[in-house]
């Protein structure tokens, strides 16, 4: 009986604390192949490396990834391992060669609607999870304005700015703060957006 | 959102998702017979200043991350519960690795202090049987994530 070969190729992508990873698929010409996950962080690689924990969507599953975001819960190196089966038959255990760590995550620059509500400069964000703050910069479009900062914790909801004066264009730029991970993402392209109406000075 | 512990500071944990990762093995408390008993108690974590609390945290965390939690998985057979551990030990052993309390003389007094708190901690850890001081110590970390909460920053 030919012995069921383990997964190959294992990586993680990782992207805005969202991370998959992957492998080449097992192929058994007939056969739908089952693939189990299991994972360890650094404590149980250093205290009780004996124990694997099985991941939450993915003991079993059928394509050849599985999302590990609920299963990295700490920003520490995570150990993990993937193999295939087929009826009664088990391949060996495939390991990530280089443990994962979160703290390795692509943050892209997010984004980012930014209207008028009559006069009212307001901002509407992407929901990227509770881990995600938003560091909210905004100034009115003209030589040596004060660029203004805003933190924003909330998300997928519009955010009141500021209140702007008619005929002035103002702009707005947003990026990523992650506590977890103690990294932030560069910043997106500025937006502007102009109010109709005579230029007054600026009163935010 | 972050710990201070006096002068350390640790960020990149947070408490809501211990609470929840300690909820998760809360029946834990159930298997816990010696109730006259309480490890975690006043004279361990009451008034402790902040000076000392870098101190003590570092100590008793290194204690269940060595003695409390060690063999807790091959107990465990429930993949949530050991999803759950895995969570608290992890992110136990990350504040560990972050606290980097001074060992300048001046402090000699503070972090003595703070080593006797600990001994009394661990001197009644080791009068009991170590299956059943394990799980009483176990069922304390609300009682230790109660004390830590008082150092965490929102």
């Amino acid at each position: 009986v030919a012995i069921l070969p383990a997964p190959q190729n294992l990586s993680v992508q990782s992207t805005n604390m969202k991370h998959l990873l992957m492998w080449s698929p097992v192929i058994v010409p007939g056969e739908i192949i089952y693939y189990f996950v299991e994972y360890q962080g650094e404590y149980e690689s250093l205290y009780m490396s004996h124990i694997w924990i099985p991941s939450s969507w993915c003991s079993p599953t059928e394509g050849p990834e599985c999302d590990i975001t609920d299963d990295v819960t700490a920003t520490v190196p995570y150990n993990l391992r993937v193999r295939a089966t087929v009826g009664a038959q088990t391949s060996a255990w495939s390991t990530l060669q280089h443990p994962f760590n979160r703290n390795s995550t692509v943050l892209t620059p997010p984004v980012m609607e930014v209207t008028k509500d009559g006069f009212h400069l307001v901002i509407k964000l992407e929901d990227l999870g509770p881990q995600f703050e938003f560091l909210v910069a905004y100034w009115r479009r003209e030589p040596g304005a004060k660029e203004h900062v805003k933190v924003v914790k909330s998300r997928g909801i519009p955010v009141h700015l500021g209140t702007m004066e008619p005929g002035a264009a103002y702009c707005v730029k947003v990026r990523t703060f992650v506590k977890a991970i103690g990294r932030h993402s560069p910043f997106s392209q500025a937006e502007c957006v102009k109010v109709q109406g005579e230029t007054l000075p600026l009163t935010l | 959102q972050e710990f201070q512990f006096g002068p350390c500071r640790v960020e990149g944990v947070v408490l809501q998702e211990l609470w929840e990762a300690f909820s998760a093995m809360k029946d834990i408390q159930a298997k816990d017979n010696i109730t006259s008993v309480r490890l975690l108690r006043k004279e361990v974590l009451q008034n402790v200043s902040d000076a000392e609390s870098c101190y003590l945290i570092r100590a008793l965390l290194k204690f269940y991350l060595t003695t409390v939690f060690k063999n807790y998985l091959d107990k465990a057979a429930d993949s949530r519960i050991r999803k759950s551990f895995s969570t608290l030990a992890n992110n136990f052993f990350v504040i560990v690795s972050k606290l980097q309390p001074s060992q300048e003389n001046e402090m000699f007094s503070i972090s003595e202090s703070a080593r006797r708190r600990f001994l009394l901690f661990q001197r009644a850890f080791k009068q009991l049987d170590i299956q059943a001081a394990q799980t009483k110590a176990f069922g304390e970390v609300d009682i230790l994530l109660t004390w830590m909460e008082k150092f965490y920053q929102f």
